[in-house]
């Protein structure tokens, strides 16, 4: 892979040419043939869809669906009606949780670990507090790893629901997804897998991890903002009651009451966000035109050398595995005596930008402890040299704050 | 003003960072109450003494960056001893005039923090 020439590809890129983007984890840079796809079609072929049979709206409207196509292709769903739009990866578990939790019973026990974001937790705290659910979580082991025998321990018979990230936000760890959905569909368990990370750095396929619901973001695979996808067993999907009530996702609506619309509609209440999923399906062509095999090449040694780069700094506290086939590009650290927003600010004006603070997950960094972190999150069109850059600039700020 | 006085992480506020004033908990307090910024987790608790109407002690403690730590020490110096009269006029302006440097809004809530924990502990005043 020419990572010089992919980065052209990348107007930012091109108008910021010294900085160091390296803020991957919260959002990717978008490529132009991206930004061209939704340009166009706001230009050209705005319209509703599923709605009008007027010819634009028609056009719109299988422009839509072709993305659905897309979608499933990528990540290997075996129906197209397994594929729902979302307004994000909150979004999408969001109507996971709230659907599942309609068949739960009070005392019924929900499984998370301490790596989870934010929107895995705040939802079903929200919903235990009200119907009376327990929440467990599954500790970190000390390598950065899920201390799986601990997980293995907490999964029993009332644990109803398994809610998994695929690549922590903030350690990088590549979770053992597989080998937990197989435990827990033992107990009986569904298992939710969010996939907000590892999107944008591994091939994902829903029928070989045998998970029963998949989320992702658009944002953080080079796609745009405000659009998400949920992935649902079919059959489960059928069974799930919807989140996002409202036009669209109804088969009848009449004054003693309303029937609902079979998925996918069902959880698409609202006008669609159609440019934003006609920029999801130019995002999904743009990775499967790189293809895995190049992408995962050149993130693997990124990974490598920054694991080497980034343990060369003294003082640096490293979070999350330490072996480069347990993790992606995702390294947070923290620097004893440098506050991360003082750490992350100092870098920006080395034309850095990385993240400072907890990541939407507190929980993970109480377990430390710490009160936040700063994190480098690398893509595709990341190079060595940005690494470099970092390690320089953080060789800077300690002097600055340890003279 | 120099680049270098209008630095946030000018030498002076460095300095407050690694030794705040009034860093600690007061003896005998009359009132205290605790901030914090969800976008960091920083957190800060104050405690005052007041009587006869004026603060005679005040304390903080908690974690933050350098800047909310700085406001903090600045702030507290600049408490003690004022009349609960002049506190409840404080505007934010004063938290920023301490600090001397312009903040660009990103930051301001680092500032800020030490006067959210204030309206706190006075909220009858402030």
């Amino acid at each position: 892979m020419n990572v010089n020439s992919l980065r052209k590809q990348f107007p930012i890129l091109v108008k910021h040419r010294k900085l160091a983007y390296l803020d991957n984890a919260a959002t990717s840079q978008k490529p132009k043939v991206v930004i061209d796809a939704m340009d166009a079609f706001y230009r050209h072929e705005n319209a509703p869809v599923h709605r009008s049979v007027y010819k634009l709206a028609a056009n719109a409207t299988e422009k839509y669906e072709h993305v659905r196509d897309q979608t499933r292709g990528f990540i290997n769903a075996k129906h197209r009606e397994e594929i729902v739009f979302t307004a994000g990866t909150t979004a999408s578990i969001n109507t996971v949780v709230n659907g599942i939790a309609r068949s739960l019973k009070k005392g019924d026990r929900i499984l998370l670990t301490e790596m989870e974001h934010h929107s895995m937790i705040v939802p079903w705290q929200a919903l235990a507090k009200w119907r009376g659910f327990k929440i467990d979580f599954a500790p970190l082991a000390s390598d950065g790893r899920l201390d799986m025998a601990a997980f293995k321990r907490i999964l029993s018979k009332r644990t109803k629901f398994v809610g998994i990230t695929h690549i922590s936000n903030v350690l990088g760890t590549v979770n053992p997804v597989r080998e937990i959905i197989r435990r827990a569909h033992r107990v009986g368990a569904l298992v939710l897998v969010d996939a907000a990370q590892s999107a944008a750095h591994m091939p994902l396929d829903v029928r070989l991890l045998d998970c029963d619901f998949l989320v992702f973001s658009g944002h953080k695979i080079y796609g745009p903002n405000g659009v998400g996808v949920l992935y649902g067993k079919l059959p489960l999907l059928k069974r799930l009651s919807p989140f996002i009530y409202g036009g669209h996702m109804i088969e009848k609506v009449a004054k003693e009451g309303t029937t609902y619309a079979e998925p996918p509609a069902r959880f698409e209440g609202g006008t669609q966000p159609v440019a934003e999923v006609i920029g999801l399906g130019a995002a999904i062509t743009f990775l499967q035109k790189f293809g895995w095999k190049s992408i995962r090449k050149h993130e693997e040694e990124l990974t490598a050398y920054a694991l080497a780069a980034l343990g060369s700094v003294s003082g640096l506290m490293l979070l999350g595995p330490r072996n480069a086939k347990d993790r992606a590009p995702i390294f947070s650290f923290a620097i004893p005596g440098v506050h991360p927003h003082d750490g992350s600010a100092l870098l920006d004006r080395e034309g850095i930008a990385v993240r400072g603070g907890h990541h939407c997950t507190q929980i993970l960094h109480e377990s430390f402890p710490l009160a936040g972190s700063m994190r480098a999150s690398l893509g595709l069109y990341n190079t060595k040299e940005e690494i470099d850059r970092l390690v320089q600039a953080l060789h800077k700020v300690q002097k600055k704050f340890h003279d | 003003m120099t680049d270098v006085d209008r630095d946030i992480y000018r030498e002076e506020i460095l300095e407050h960072y690694r030794h705040p004033q009034n860093f600690g908990a007061v003896k005998k307090k009359t009132h205290s109450a605790s901030a914090s910024n969800p976008l960091c987790g920083d957190n800060i608790t104050l405690e005052l003494r007041v009587k006869a109407g004026k603060v005679e002690d005040v304390g903080f403690t908690g974690a933050g960056c350098a800047l909310s730590t700085a406001s903090a020490s600045l702030f507290t110096e600049w408490l003690r001893g004022k009349s609960l009269k002049q506190i409840g006029k404080i505007k934010d302006e004063q938290l920023f005039r301490l600090i001397e440097v312009p903040i660009t809004p990103v930051r301001h809530q680092c500032v800020l923090l030490p006067l959210h924990a204030l309206k706190r502990s006075l909220p009858q005043i402030t």
